[in-house]
């Protein structure tokens, strides 16, 4: 499989994940309801699915806010929530000249304009693009990727970062991520509502199912489905997208050695110090850390990286030509 | 009288589509000056720097005359044909390209064996000139390997458009020359590039 076809494959994937999560929440959406009425059948016999629009409503308005959110303040908004530093022009050392003119480099070779650069206070090895757009998208790298990487092998690590900002990722990501956030709050608002129900059934001490409570546990049901659901298809679209921004740092960088030993080099780290702020945008990283690899991980394990691009899997063939 | 406005208005549609011809290939021509401006303008830092270079090395490496002799000649050759197709109108021509690619081989060539003797020169390559020197020089060869790509694929586009029918009818009439790739051709340049600075 060819780099074009894997994209088209990536992206033509991607609408079907999407639609996946729609279709999800529909049906747990009529699986709460149905439940509703089974469960509270004297107290809830509306002539309206009121508890299932309900659920609808709420995961869909709360994830167009989110998208909303995120789209509108940028990859510089998400690089310093999590703590990053912008490097500004003229630089303040020589490292950060590094880092300017490898952006510039890559910047050149993506065909994109010239990015926000921000260096993340961590000492482990690790970076991330953000953003909605190539416009406002912004990279960020850590110290500890600046004094422990070799230059090819920082710009190998940024090469994949501009990689993931010219396929579109981050856009999708951030789409994804937004789904997410719309179930966890469900479940975090049913939390809410059967706390203050509890606590009203106690004062009035009323006989048998109170329709809210059961509505409340029905909600923190679907919304638990949902969420892992959400979660696996996030980390499942993560993960092929990896592979693909990969193949675009071998592109761009025209030097498979930078990127792949820049991994290895992430192998032998142990260091785990990134910022805790940065958990909800895991999957933009450039490795996870994770350590072991499962349904959540949001990145393939780093050897199966290394061989993909040292056998330019990815690879189309005008670009193999290249290097 | 319906046949002369007939007649008016087949005139009017081949007016506009030459106007849309004409605006076409101005576009296409600017673009491929525009992509070529990118790597003009790293040229010209390169440039800039070299005899800073050379000032800074020149105490040092005595005995190094002739690298140093060849990568000024190779910068004033470069600097020729820079100068040459700003000229003529900034797009460049396939003896322009070919003048910069041999400066850059030898310039490539010589300003890593600069860098390479200075490693054994612990002063001088501690020095932060040199080192900024090296990475500036570094960076400008890379943006000039990067900004090839895009610049190859607006003189595809301009290049195609002049071949197209009806296109080509016009295409010289309105002055237009197909503009020059910008390709390493020959394998030991590609090489030389790729050895041109140690690992650091």
């Amino acid at each position: 499989m060819n780099f074009w076809e894997a994209q088209a494959r990536a992206r033509g994937k991607t609408k079907v994940y999407v639609a996946a999560f729609v279709i999800i929440t529909v049906l747990v959406a009529i699986g709460a309801e149905l439940a509703m009425r089974y469960f509270a059948e004297d107290s809830y016999s509306p002539d309206f699915p009121v508890v299932g629009l309900t659920f609808m409503a709420i995961t869909f308005v709360v994830a167009l806010f989110n998208y909303f959110m995120y789209s509108t303040k940028g990859g510089s908004y998400v690089a310093e929530s999590v703590g990053a530093y912008p490097v500004s022009n003229p630089p303040r050392n020589p490292v950060e000249k590094q880092l300017l003119n490898i952006v510039e480099e890559m910047a050149l070779a993506a065909g994109v304009p010239v990015p926000a650069a921000y260096i993340i206070p961590a000492a482990q090895i690790n970076a991330f693009a953000a953003g909605t757009n190539p416009e406002n998208a912004a990279i960020a790298i850590t110290e500890g990727a600046l004094t422990k990487l070799n230059r090819d092998e920082v710009q190998g690590v940024i090469a994949h970062e501009f990689g993931h900002i010219y396929n579109g990722d981050m856009k999708i990501s951030l789409r994804l991520a937004a789904m997410v956030m719309g179930f966890l709050f469900i479940i975090y608002l049913a939390m809410r509502i059967l706390q203050f129900s509890g606590l009203r059934r106690r004062s009035e001490d009323d006989k048998g199912g109170n329709p809210v409570m059961i509505a409340a546990l029905v909600l923190i049901v679907a919304g638990a489905i949902t969420w892992v659901a959400g979660s696996i298809l996030k980390s499942t679209v993560s993960r092929e997208r990896e592979y693909l921004a990969d193949a675009c740092a071998v592109q761009f960088t025209r030097n498979p050695e930078g990127i792949a030993n820049a991994l290895r080099k992430i192998g032998n780290d142990s260091t785990e110090d990134m910022p805790k702020e940065g958990a909800a945008f895991s999957h933009l990283y450039f490795d996870e850390h994770s350590g072991f690899s499962s349904l959540f991980a949001t990145h393939p394990p780093l050897e199966k990286r290394i061989e993909a691009i040292e056998g330019k899997e990815y690879l189309p063939e005008e670009w193999k030509k290249e290097l | 009288m319906i046949i002369s406005a007939i007649i008016i208005g087949i005139i009017l549609i081949l007016l506009f589509s030459v106007m849309g011809i004409y605006n076409r290939l101005v576009t296409l021509n600017n673009r491929v000056k525009n992509a070529w401006g990118q790597i003009d303008v790293q040229l010209q830092r390169r440039y800039d720097l070299i005899p800073n270079l050379v000032e800074t090395v020149k105490g040092y490496m005595e005995f190094e005359k002739s690298t140093l002799e060849a990568v000024i000649n190779a910068r004033t050759r470069g600097m020729a044909a820079r100068e040459e197709i700003q000229k003529t109108g900034g797009t460049p021509t396939d003896a322009s390209i070919k003048e910069i690619v041999g400066a850059e081989a030898t310039l490539s060539g010589g300003l890593g064996k600069i860098f390479a003797l200075a490693e054994n020169y612990p002063q001088l390559r501690s020095t932060e000139n040199m080192q900024q020197l090296q990475e500036e020089l570094r960076s400008t060869e890379n943006k000039v390997a990067f900004s090839r790509q895009s610049y190859n694929d607006q003189v595809m586009l301009y290049n195609t458009a002049q071949e197209q029918f009806p296109t080509v009818i016009f295409a010289s009439m309105f002055g237009h020359k197909p503009a020059a790739l910008f390709q390493i051709e020959s394998e030991e340049a590609k090489k030389s590039v790729k050895v041109a600075f140690t690992h650091q």
